[in-house]
């Protein structure tokens, strides 16, 4: 099948991209196109404008800035997967990278991508909600930050406006002592929209108890942090109950759908799973527990 | 979990030694598709060349009320469109399928273009050929069609009761079958139990690599030219018959096929092409999207099947009642086949004296079912293989002693009456298979490790009532260069490479030094079709015999030469020689001009027959069916998370006879990648349709094994030199599948202990049923 016709745009800087977006009625971005090409060859898009960010060399890489590490939108999968800053300051973003699709579409397929796609299941969500990360949004008119837990709206829905590009995803570096990790459960080992997807950070003990973040994929309209769960662990001991306890609130705080990958039902067990598993290991690497 | 088992040697076999044949030598293909030279049909193109498209039905079950196309003609760049008013009557045979003379059965003929009625989501209606593929799709667009949805049937049993929508004949019955042997009540009654089971199968997508794809044109004799990927190039007949010219007048060059497994014995976009190329006078590309091979094509038939069986304390089966339903989709096709398969191989590879099966296959609004790698024997093997653990279980023996209490021998026959006249290494290859899977591998509390095997039993070579045959020419050109002219379609198993290592062999000459050219069917000599695990034993057998025609004539003017007998002497590496000495000898190129200039002939044409039979009896199922069978089983080893249901393939490792492996490395490939297959539709391959809609329409939605989900199957190859093919070389394509799925079944059920009665075992099935299971325990 062939694409429906659209006119290319290469931008070179980031101010001509804002320039296009914010002049041509029906622009869309493209970055690593496997989402938005799979869309327009099954006809559900047929954008009459692309905007490649590809040739814009300030929207790729991974730094730290002033206390936080900052990956350009237009980064890739493969890049944050191999990335020892990310390695080092958020594992837990390693190990969905590694997980996340296969290698081929890992080399295309952009973070800034995944976020602004927004799907449920988007891989790279649960781990930025658990960071606290914040997505950087520039149009011609301006700049502006949005919290991550604020930015999805709804099943493809974000708060980004048409104009805007998401230009860095950005979180503050965990403080020292932190422990995250990442799982998925896809119905097979590569290229497997995740049926549930889990992700933890669990700060070190501190005076008003810790900080802990529970996020969730594919279980509701949006990715979402499991605010009960997270309570459930943030003042006295984790132990096992504990973890019991957080795990029962994150399936209970799951809306998830039946489709074809799993029912709602399977989806709890799954959730329940999925975060006793994640739990676990962290406690018992840790004084703490 | 199966224990430890005792590998015997194997018999004694006496392999005449050979040169060529059993090496795993460099395949022919290999190097065009290592470095993407090969060409696929997709690939070609042609001057003054337009793009086709296909509009189908959006509605499973529904009456064409308004077809009008004109606007879709007005758009500059559309060259032709047709609707089945422009060819009035014509019909695609779909039970006709090869060479064979037989009649086909009445109304097992689909319209190529639906006219009023329309049975299946993705039925053809019109066809569109334009300047541009983007022009062709537009035309689609503009086309104006008028649908009235009337009530369809999507369950084959819904479909055989009494007032259910008509999709075939009266009552939608496609075919029936049944066997009788001997006297299954005395059976039962002997029994000290009654074992009964239900097990269920979906439809499976084939989902090769290249989707169906072709370039036509009238060339100027005035003869159809097809380039297409297809199993079968005797469907020139049936294009013939839909356009209704002669049969001379249409020429299908196939091409190196990206993948069958069934999916391309069945007319694909043959017929259209050659429409279109008629009407417009000029070449004519089809090529399917993979969404449009999805709804286009045929899948692998969903069963429910019931075994009942009646067994002695010692595991010894008394007798056998299975009870067979098939969904036949919306048209016959290869059902008949299909479900006669599956009957006849109901019982598995035992001996069981009182047998009654009965089978049905039922017409429904859904997607047509065809052949399908194994061609309803996995299906078989699905049911009587998890029969026989359920059975182990129920008189409380290991799976492998109820097996072996049962097993057939050679000279036993099968349910049909059928005697096995080839070696039946049903122990030799099960104790080797799971022998390979070496030490248990521990379980952990969440992650239970689980063992399972199963035996099978597959035919080899079509139905021998279809009265089969091969032809293939060989000839050794004047430089000693071989070539070899046969009509077999390569479809990526080694078929051609095969043919060119058994011309080497009986030759001597190198293989590389071998051309095959093959799967034309105007020049290549008629093969019959690349289905069936046929082509190695069909053409096999036929380029042995031209081969060895040639070789007689080279043999014979070689010592005239030397002024030996033409006993002392021999062919290899190029050259004639005198046996024990090999300083006499003569370059093969220096042997062709004597040849030549004496009139000797360095070529044939040779014509292999297999046994031809008359059918089975009707009533009780009893004749003979196949040439031969191949036997083989495959181990596996998972470990299933009992608290995501999530299962994991640790180890697997099949182990067949082979009889004799022609390039064992083509072998090793073979069971490699049908066992990866089957474990598939073990595990995650279902074809999900919903009241006629399928709800899996790309391979976002339908699943299929990726090379990180399964270990790579360890293959035994064992030969016990005992088939019917050339050097007693037995059949591998489909076999290789078989034994895979139940193993996964039978090991899952090893790790929870509970039983899945369908497949796929996915992970919600697996959790939903330890669910159920912790509840009956309390
Ligand atoms: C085979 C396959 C497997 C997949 N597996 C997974 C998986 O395991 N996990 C997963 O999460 N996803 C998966 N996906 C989905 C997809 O690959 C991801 O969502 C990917 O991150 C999208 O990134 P991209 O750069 O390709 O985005 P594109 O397709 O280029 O764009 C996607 C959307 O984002 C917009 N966009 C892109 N960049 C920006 C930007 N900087 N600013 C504003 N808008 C932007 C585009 O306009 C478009 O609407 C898979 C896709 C395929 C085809």
């Amino acid at each position: 099948m062939t694409l429906p016709k659209f006119e290319l745009h290469r931008p070179e800087s980031l101010d001509e991209a804002l320039d296009i977006l914010a002049s041509s009625p029906g622009a869309v971005p493209i970055a690593g196109g496997t989402a938005l090409i799979v869309d327009m060859r099954g006809r559900r898009l047929s954008p009459p404008v692309l905007v490649d960010i590809g040739l814009i060399d300030r929207l790729s890489g991974v730094r730290i800035e002033g206390g936080e590490v900052v990956i350009g939108a237009a980064t890739t999968i493969a890049e944050i997967k191999e990335s020892d800053l990310i390695a080092q300051h958020s594992p837990l973003l390693s190990e969905a990278c590694g997980l996340f699709a296969s290698p081929s579409v890992r080399n295309r397929a952009t973070i800034g991508g995944n976020i602004a796609y927004a799907s449920p299941a988007a891989d790279t969500a649960p781990p930025l909600l658990a960071l606290d990360a914040s997505v950087e949004l520039a149009s011609a008119s301006g700049r502006r930050t949005v919290p991550i837990d604020r930015f999805f709206l709804g099943v493809r829905r974000t708060e980004r406006r048409d104009d805007e590009l998401i230009t860095a995803i950005r979180f503050p570096i965990p403080a020292e002592g932190t422990e995250g990790r990442f799982r998925k459960l896809g119905l097979r080992r590569a290229d497997a929209i995740s049926v549930v997807s889990a992700a933890v950070s669990i700060g070190p003990p501190a005076d008003g108890g810790r900080r802990v973040r529970i996020a969730l994929g594919a279980v509701a309209p949006t990715p979402i942090r499991a605010r009960r769960a997270e309570e459930a662990l943030s003042a006295g001991p984790i132990d096992e109950g504990a973890i019991l306890a957080a795990a029962e609130a994150a399936a209970s705080e799951a809306s998830p759908v039946s489709d074809l990958r799993g029912s709602d039902w399977y989806r709890r067990e799954a959730i329940r799973a999925l975060v006793r598993r994640l739990l676990r290991p962290v406690v018992e690497g840790r004084s703490d527990g | 979990m199966i224990g430890k088992v005792e590998v015997k040697p194997l018999p004694k076999v006496d392999l005449p030694p050979l040169r060529q044949v059993g090496r795993p030598l460099r395949r022919v293909d290999a190097l065009g598709k290592a470095v993407g030279s090969t060409v696929y049909a997709a690939d070609f193109s042609m001057p003054n060349m337009l793009h086709a498209k296909v509009l189908r039905s959006p509605v499973p079950s529904g009456r064409i009320v308004g077809l009008n196309v004109d606007r879709a003609r007005s758009i500059p760049g559309v060259a032709c469109v047709l609707t089945a008013r422009d060819l009035p009557g014509a019909k695609l045979s779909t039970d006709m399928p090869g060479q064979t003379g037989r009649k086909e059965r009445a109304g097992s003929a689909a319209p190529v273009l639906a006219r009023d009625v329309v049975r299946f989501q993705g039925e053809p209606i019109a066809l569109v050929a334009a300047e541009m593929e983007e022009i062709a799709e537009e035309a689609i667009g503009a086309i104006e069609l008028e649908m009235e949805e009337t009530p369809g049937v999507f369950d084959p049993e819904e479909a055989l009761k009494p007032g259910a929508p008509k999709v075939y004949g009266d009552d939608n019955v496609v075919a029936r079958w049944k066997i009788r042997k001997g006297d299954v009540e005395k059976g039962m009654a002997e029994a000290d139990l009654i074992v009964e089971n239900t097990f269920r199968m979906p439809f499976v997508e084939h989902a090769y690599l290249e989707p169906e794809a072709g370039v036509a044109w009238v060339d100027d004799q005035g003869v159809i030219n097809i380039r297409v990927c297809t199993q079968v190039v005797e469907h020139f007949r049936s294009v013939a018959k839909a356009l209704g010219i002669p049969q001379n007048k249409v020429r299908i060059r196939g091409t190196m096929v990206g993948g069958g497994f069934g999916g391309k014995e069945d007319v694909t976009v043959e017929i259209f092409l050659a429409l279109l190329a008629r009407e417009t006078g000029r070449p004519v590309k089809l090529v399917y999207t993979r969404e449009e091979s999805f709804v286009a094509q045929s899948k692998r038939h969903p069963f429910v099947i019931t075994h009942r069986t009646g067994v002695k304390r010692d595991g010894r089966i008394t007798a056998a009642k299975i009870d067979m339903i098939a969904d036949s989709g919306a048209y016959p096709y290869l059902t008949p086949y299909v479900l006669l398969y599956a009957t006849a191989m109901a019982t598995g590879p035992y001996r069981i004296e009182n047998v009654s099966v009965d089978s049905v296959a039922a017409a429904t609004n859904q997607p047509f079912t065809s052949a399908f790698r194994g061609f309803g024997g996995p299906q078989a093997a699905l049911a009587y293989e998890q029969q026989m653990d359920e059975i182990a279980k129920a008189v409380g023996l290991d799976p492998l002693t109820v097996r072996r209490a049962n097993y057939l021998r050679r000279g036993d026959e099968t349910a049909t009456g059928q005697r096995i006249a080839s070696e039946v290494w049903l122990e030799e290859t099960v104790t080797r298979a799971i022998a390979g899977l070496g030490e248990p591998t521990p379980s952990s509390k969440t992650r239970k490790v689980g063992r399972g095997f199963a035996s099978y039993f597959q035919s080899y070579g079509r139905i021998t009532w279809f009265h089969d045959t091969s032809r293939a020419w060989v000839g050794l050109e004047l430089d000693g260069t071989a070539t070899i002219r046969c009509g077999v379609p390569d479809i990526g198993a080694g078929q051609a490479n095969s043919l060119c290592q058994i011309a080497s062999e009986l030759l001597g000459v190198p293989l590389e030094r071998v051309t095959v050219y093959a799967t034309d069917s105007a020049v290549t000599p008629l093969a019959g079709t690349s289905t069936a695990t046929r082509q190695l034993y069909m053409s096999g057998h036929a380029v042995h015999k031209a081969a060895s025609a040639v070789r007689k004539n080279l043999l014979d003017r070689a010592a005239v030469h030397f002024g030996v007998g033409p006993d002392a002497v021999d062919l290899a590496d190029g050259r004639a020689f005198v046996k024990g000495d090999e300083s006499r000898s003569i370059g093969l190129d220096e042997l062709a001009s004597p040849c030549a200039a004496d009139g000797i002939p360095l070529s044939t044409l040779a014509l292999f027959t297999a046994p031809f039979t008359d059918g089975i009896d009707p009533e009780t199922g009893q004749g003979d069916i196949w040439p031969d069978f191949t036997f083989g089983a495959q181990a596996v080893e998972v470990a299933v998370d009992i608290e995501t249901g999530q299962v994991e393939v640790l180890k697997s490792v099949a182990c067949h006879d082979v009889g004799r492996a022609i390039n064992p490395a083509a072998v090793r490939g073979q069971i490699i990648g049908g066992s990866h297959q089957g474990l598939g539709y073990a595990l995650m391959e279902e074809y999900i349709v919903k009241d006629g809609i399928t709800q899996t329409p790309s391979l976002a939605e339908y699943l299929v094994p990726t090379s990180c989900d399964f270990p790579a199957t360890e293959a035994i190859i064992l030969e016990s030199g005992s088939g019917v093919g050339p050097f007693g070389a037995k059949g591998i394509g489909e076999p290789a599948l078989t034994p895979a799925a139940p193993a996964v079944a039978n090991a899952v059920a090893d790790a929870i202990g509970i039983r899945i009665h369908e497949v796929p075992i996915t992970p919600e099935r697996v959790l939903a049923a330890m669910k159920r299971g912790a509840r009956w325990r309390g």
